[in-house]
């Protein structure tokens, strides 16, 4: 009996092959489906792992999350200085580091910050943290190299841009590697940040970022050059510890190549006069802290979100797309079903005779059931298993390019849930090879010898 | 080598219709056919031949009447009881041969046991390998698409006789071949039916086998002419 299905499948080799090619691209396409979700899922997961606690300016809270946590570039607002030295200074914080981007090497975003961060989400691959203001580091996914310098420039390439060249950072480490989009960031002192974008756009700019803090600054509209921005406070900069050429009131050099040079120091950014930052990640001591952390923070004045609580709002929708994805893969699934299903019954009923002759020559009616159902399960079981196979395939290969393009790790793999899919839809095919099996069955064995 | 038990037939008070016709496609009042014999049924066509090989071998039904074979009245049986019946009693030889390509002729000749059996019995093998030679088909393992068709005919022969079958019955087992292997064929049938000590019914057209059967049975309109 196998030998005949073999024979026969060997005869009819192109059409059970486009016919199982069919079923195991339909298949396909709902198995990348779900591996693709659950991969985006993970990975997001994984990504927001080391960010406890965000907080931001108010605005919205997922885009909070995705700049924040993926790095997404889009203009958030900023909190005023005072957020950052008072998270800094609370004892329930472990640490807490602010996030500022806006500019880019090649297509990768820099992240201003602190040390505190680059340890706290990664730790060091090669060389060293930054250590002055002229410093950074970047992620392990980077094609820059340690030793290399580089000029920022404000927006990704290909983007009207405007290179910040008094402005060279040397790279003086490397991250291990994380999975997460900050793979793909170059991460620089957050002073430096502030001193690149005090040169663009002057005070007057940045004071907009600061109005919690100076209101008054906003109201300056007559001045327009820096200097008088800074001169607006004297009073805050009498307090500033020397040699922090942003901070207001400080006096500056001219040439920012010296000033590139500078130590960092803690205590800038523990000022409360500094200037502003769009994002700070914050890590409790205690989950306990955590909630008193958030409680706190959500004010009119700022909003502090778990990315965690965040993702998992994302995740809903996410869901609710997927679930429309499945349900178009699954129609188109239950279409070529059908169609196979068509194809061969008009295959079983155009052989007729053949069949008529099996049970002529003394072949039971269960032994010709047995030869086409046979048949029928292993071209459209052998198609499902290669479209789970095919579906991984495809879930992989998107992944490694969104992780190119993202640094996102995008973990794919099957569960045991995928299994019993795969076992339902295998005793469906079952049922349905039954269908043209049972006309085989009813052939009347007399068509053999009608002519 | 003759067959166990080679059965005798008795064909009483058998009609059989067509959905749609009004004249019965087949009315026979009594037919019998002692063991051993062979016969030549003959007719136009249309005449019903085919339609009385069908009920002769249970692949149809008549609506009236009774096919006996030694006892055992066909019309009576289940469909599948009626398959295992044929199995193992009757030998069939088609026009439109009905090897099935892909597979070799001995695979060919052993299918029918296959599948009915599933397994096959220690004697098979050697058996359907002494058959073909005998109705000279020397590469076993060849496959029958490859054939000329006066070997796919003989292969056909050699797998009508395989399961020793009392009965062996062809439905113009010549008809589709020319005039020299058509003969050969012939002959085979004659001479392998005879050794098995088997019944010979044969619907045939061919002037040359027809005088080689014992017995004469002519159809027309369904009906037996003497």
């Amino acid at each position: 009996m196998l030998r005949f299905i073999a024979a026969d499948l060997r005869r009819h080799w192109i059409g059970a092959l486009a016919i199982m090619l069919i079923v195991a691209l339909a298949t396909a396409l709902g198995v990348l489906v779900t591996l693709q979700e659950r991969a985006l899922r993970l990975g997001s997961a994984r990504s927001a792992n080391a960010f406890d606690l965000v907080v931001g300016a108010p605005g919205s809270e997922t885009q909070l999350v995705l700049s924040s946590v993926f790095l997404q570039p889009a203009p958030l607002p900023l909190m005023p200085g005072s957020v950052l030295a008072g998270l800094i200074a609370d004892p329930r914080v472990a640490w807490a580091a602010p996030v500022g981007f806006g500019d880019f090497v090649e297509n990768y975003p820099i992240v201003g910050t602190t040390p505190a961060l680059v340890g706290g989400i990664a730790s060091m691959g090669q060389g060293r943290g930054f250590a002055r203001l002229g410093e950074a580091v970047i992620g392990a996914a980077t094609d820059l190299r340690i030793g290399d310098h580089f000029h920022p420039q404000h927006g990704r390439v290909g983007e009207p841009t405007g290179v910040h060249t008094e402005i060279t950072y040397e790279v003086v480490g490397r991250l291990a590697a994380t999975g997460t989009p900050w793979d793909r960031a170059v991460l620089v002192p957050i002073e430096t940040v502030w001193l690149a974008h005090d040169h663009d756009h002057g005070g007057h700019d940045r004071a907009a970022g600061e109005e919690d803090a100076h209101a008054q600054d906003g109201h300056d509209a007559d001045h327009d050059h820096d200097q008088s921005a800074d001169h607006a406070v004297p009073a805050a900069g009498a307090s500033s510890p020397p040699g922090n050429p942003f901070l207001p009131g400080t006096t500056r050099p001219d040439q920012s190549g010296s000033v590139l040079d500078t130590p960092l120091s803690d205590q800038t950014v523990a000022d409360p006069h500094a200037p502003g930052v769009p994002a700070i990640v914050v890590k409790p001591r205690s989950i306990a802290d955590a909630y008193k952390l958030r409680q706190q923070y959500r004010s009119d004045h700022t909003v502090a979100v778990f990315p965690g609580e965040v993702l998992t709002r994302l995740y809903s929708t996410l869901g609710d797309v997927r679930l429309i994805l499945t349900l178009i893969a699954g129609g188109a699934q239950a279409l070529v079903g059908f169609a196979i299903l068509l194809v061969v019954s008009v295959h079983v009923v155009q052989r007729r005779r053949q069949i008529g002759a099996l049970r002529a020559l003394g072949a039971p009616r269960p032994a010709v059931f047995a030869i086409v159902w046979g048949e029928v399960l292993l071209i459209a079981g052998s198609g499902l298993v290669a479209g789970f196979a095919l579906g991984y395939a495809g879930a992989r290969l998107l992944s490694i390019v969104v992780t190119e393009a993202s640094g996102m790790m995008m973990p794919v793999g099957f569960t045991a849930a995928d299994l019993a899919r795969l076992g339902a839809l295998l005793a469906l095919t079952a049922l349905a090879s039954a269908l043209p099996a049972l006309f085989a069955y009813r052939q009347s064995p007399a068509a053999a010898l009608r002519g | 080598m003759p067959s166990e038990a080679v059965p005798a037939l008795v064909l009483a008070d058998v009609e059989l219709r067509f959905p749609g016709l009004e004249q019965p496609a087949l009315a026979l009042a009594s037919l019998t056919i002692a063991p051993g014999e062979t016969v030549a049924l003959v007719g136009p066509s249309g005449c019903g031949k085919t339609s009385l090989i069908n009920i002769l071998t249970g692949l149809e039904v008549p609506q009236r009447g009774s096919v006996d074979w030694s006892g055992t009245d066909i019309t009576r049986l289940s469909q599948g009881a009626r398959d295992r019946w044929r199995a193992r009693h009757i030998g069939l030889v088609m026009q439109e041969f009905h090897l099935f390509p892909g597979l070799s002729a001995l695979e060919n000749v052993l299918l029918p046991q296959r599948l009915a059996h599933f397994r096959l019995t220690d004697g098979a093998k050697p058996e359907a390998e002494r058959l073909l030679r005998r109705v000279g088909i020397d590469r076993l393992d060849q496959p029958v698409e490859t054939m000329s068709r006066g070997q796919m005919q003989r292969v056909a022969v050699a797998r009508a006789l395989a399961a020793r079958p009392g009965v062996i019955v062809a439905d113009e087992p010549t008809a589709s071949l020319d005039a020299d292997a058509g003969e050969s064929v012939a002959a085979l049938l004659l001479e392998l039916t005879h050794e098995a000590g088997a019944t010979l019914i044969v619907a045939t057209h061919d002037p040359h086998l027809v005088p080689r059967l014992h017995r004469l049975l002519r159809l027309e309109s369904g009906r037996l002419k003497d």
